[in-house]
């Protein structure tokens, strides 16, 4: 049972900036928890603290009721793999592995047995010879993995572990990563700025803005029922209008979506999925672009004020740049002072 | 193809046949001086000390004069002392400069380059000046012993014209060298070795002795090979500093072949010096070539 607790974390940098702001934070035994944001959101910061490479300024962390708060990263039981791998690269494999087992004084084959065993896990059964420059990428970052998996932490850290991989590695991996997190049951804090990473592998996501929590729920929940207008755009493509409610009615240019909240500014949030187009004679769009991939089109769509809208087609070859369409938003969402006020 | 197209295509780094003169004549300048002032000179003594006339005036091969350096007790002194200055050197300059460049490289704000300035600042500083200054504070009725005296403190027993003399002057005069070459070293041990290191339970000297250590073992050498091969052939600090009995080979060379008038022997002393300065320089090159290969 490993249980990790974040209460009320500050960090304040030197020069006043607030990195991490009142952060809190529980995450369950055995749970994968994604930390989303954009650069410098905080989610490296707030990971690194609770790996002790950095002090908060105040708040506490706790790991299985135990304060670890100012302990120092070798005296955590946690493990964290870096963005660059950060192997040894004057040793192989095995010491890379090796290396801290070796310090808890751990007898050579018990050593070897559990060195042997991880690589194993993580399908690099035989490369304890291989010096680790002689790796590719997705070897050098299971490589890291093992090391961290080899001490067997209680809670694992991932720093971005994909980032220096190319897409299709960075999807089998990342499968690969969910699978042993799951065999092992190991309680797992994840920062990641790729949406895709999170939606895929995480229990719960947490959206982070400006060092402060904007959203913390089921990877589904996140993408179809955002909180707050920055989440509605970090997470999956989404077109957000600003525009007028009056008398029951959101209006912008010829836009107008009937929306049952009080009068004043609001912002409108509608995935292009939920956007249906369709040609008409009495146009309130304009098509600017086509795009198909394949499997769907992209219609670029430009309001009589220039406002640009994206509508997900199936059948992207029924319009072309140029022509007038009418839209017709199937589930909105509207945000009003950073706050979700309607939702269909 | 046409003209524009052969110009687009032409490598950043053009090896045509056409232009291998130009870089030929660029390398021929310092390889010609390395052969001139280097090279030649040295050829020129070895073959002076060992083909020359004797007594009946015939040129034959003749070692008398390396077997009187190593058959008298003063020439081994001051060869003794000259490998003793440059061992203790080599010892207290990585004694001293390893901490001032982990310092350096892990430390930010501007106490750390505040260091970083008085380290290297006695690179800017003439030798004769430095001697001149070690006379007026460590000297006899120096700074350090007025200061003593105000105080009721005994005189203290000068380094001046000791083998420790030399010691303390070649010491201040390496270290930003040998600062500079940690340093660069020290830069490429990349942080999240290092906090990978933490992450696994390493101990701040056991990240030094397993991860910091063995990436900077090459610049070490080549810090100590630097150092070495200048202390080792030294002049004006042990002759400004150092004692007249031993002394260091540097004073030595320059005794015998002024005051003693005996070039042979001087030559005789310069290329044992040679001889010493290469095996270290062996040094170097071996870690430049590893480093090359890593």
């Amino acid at each position: 049972m490993s249980v990790l607790h974040i209460a009320e974390v500050t960090k304040t940098f030197s020069a006043g900036a607030k990195a991490v702001d009142s952060f809190s934070l529980d995450v369950a035994d055995g749970e994968l928890v994604c930390l989303l944001g954009p650069s410098g959101s905080g989610k490296s910061t707030l990971l690194r603290m609770v790996g002790g490479f950095e002090q908060p300024t105040s708040g506490s962390i706790t790991i299985d009721g135990e304060d670890v708060t100012h302990l120092p990263p070798e005296r955590r039981p946690t493990g964290m793999v870096f963005q660059s791998h950060a192997l040894w690269t004057h040793m192989n494999v095995f010491k890379n592995l090796a290396f801290g087992l070796k310090l808890r004084r751990m007898p050579a084959a018990e050593i070897r047995d559990k060195v042997e065993a991880v690589l194993d896990l993580v399908g690099l059964a035989g490369y304890g010879d291989r010096m680790t420059t002689q790796l590719s990428g997705g070897q050098q970052q299971r490589v890291a993995l093992a090391r961290s998996l080899v001490l067997e932490p209680k809670i694992l850290l991932l720093d971005e572990p994909f980032a220096s991989l190319d897409q299709h590695l960075r999807e089998r991996l990342r499968e690969e990563v969910r699978d042993i997190q799951q065999r092992l049951g190991i309680t797992t804090l994840f920062v990641t700025h790729g949406q895709d990473e999170a939606l895929s592998m995480a229990d719960r996501i947490v959206v982070m803005a400006n060092g402060k929590t904007e959203q913390i729920d089921r990877p589904d929940v996140v993408y179809r029922d955002p909180k707050t207008p920055f989440v509605a755009g970090f997470i999956g493509s989404m077109n957000l209008i600003d525009g007028e409610v009056r008398n029951g009615y959101f209006m912008r240019s010829d836009l107008t979506v009937q929306l049952q909240v009080p009068d004043g500014p609001a912002t409108l949030a509608i995935r292009p999925e939920s956007l249906d187009v369709t040609a008409s004679d009495t146009p309130k769009a304009s098509v600017h672009r086509v795009t198909d991939y394949g499997s769907h089109g992209l219609v670029d769509l430009d309001l009589a004020d220039g406002t640009r809208l994206k509508s997900m087609v199936a059948h992207p070859d029924l319009f072309r740049a140029g022509q007038g369409v009418d839209v017709f938003p199937r589930a909105i969402a509207a945000y009003r002072d950073n706050q979700q006020i309607y939702r269909s | 193809m046409s003209e524009a197209t052969k110009q687009a295509v032409r490598p950043l780094v053009d090896t045509a046949e056409s232009r291998r003169p130009i870089g030929l004549l660029f390398v021929a300048i310092p390889v010609f001086l390395v052969i001139w002032l280097v090279i030649w000179p040295a050829i020129n003594a070895i073959s002076r000390t060992v083909w020359r006339k004797d007594k009946s005036g015939e040129m034959g091969f003749d070692l008398s004069s390396y077997a009187f350096f190593f058959s008298d007790s003063y020439s081994l002194d001051n060869l003794s002392i000259t490998l003793w200055t440059t061992l203790v050197c080599a010892i207290l300059l990585l004694m001293i400069c390893l901490p001032i460049a982990l310092y350096l490289r892990f430390s930010r704000g501007r106490l750390a380059a505040y260091v970083q300035a008085l380290a290297i600042f006695p690179m800017f500083v003439p030798s004769i000046i430095l001697a001149f200054a070690f006379i007026r504070v460590l000297g006899p009725n120096g700074m350090v012993d007025i200061l003593f005296n105000a105080v009721d403190l005994p005189k203290i027993r000068t380094p001046y014209l000791t083998p420790w003399g030399p010691v303390i002057g070649l010491v201040w005069d390496n270290i930003p060298l040998t600062v500079l070459i940690l340093l660069a070293g020290l830069g490429s041990v990349a942080n999240q070795s290092i906090e990978a290191a933490r992450d696994v339970g390493a101990n701040a000297v056991q990240v030094f002795w397993h991860i910091i250590l063995p990436r900077i073992s090459n610049s070490i050498l080549v810090a100590l090979s630097f150092s070495v091969l200048g202390i080792f052939s030294s002049f004006t600090l042990p002759y400004l500093l150092g004692p007249a009995s031993p002394e260091m080979l540097g004073p030595f060379m320059q005794r015998t072949l002024r005051e003693v008038q005996d070039p042979v022997g001087a030559m005789t002393q310069a290329v044992i010096a040679f001889g010493f300065c290469i095996v270290f320089g062996l040094f170097y090159v071996r870690s430049v070539a590893r480093s090359r290969e890593k």
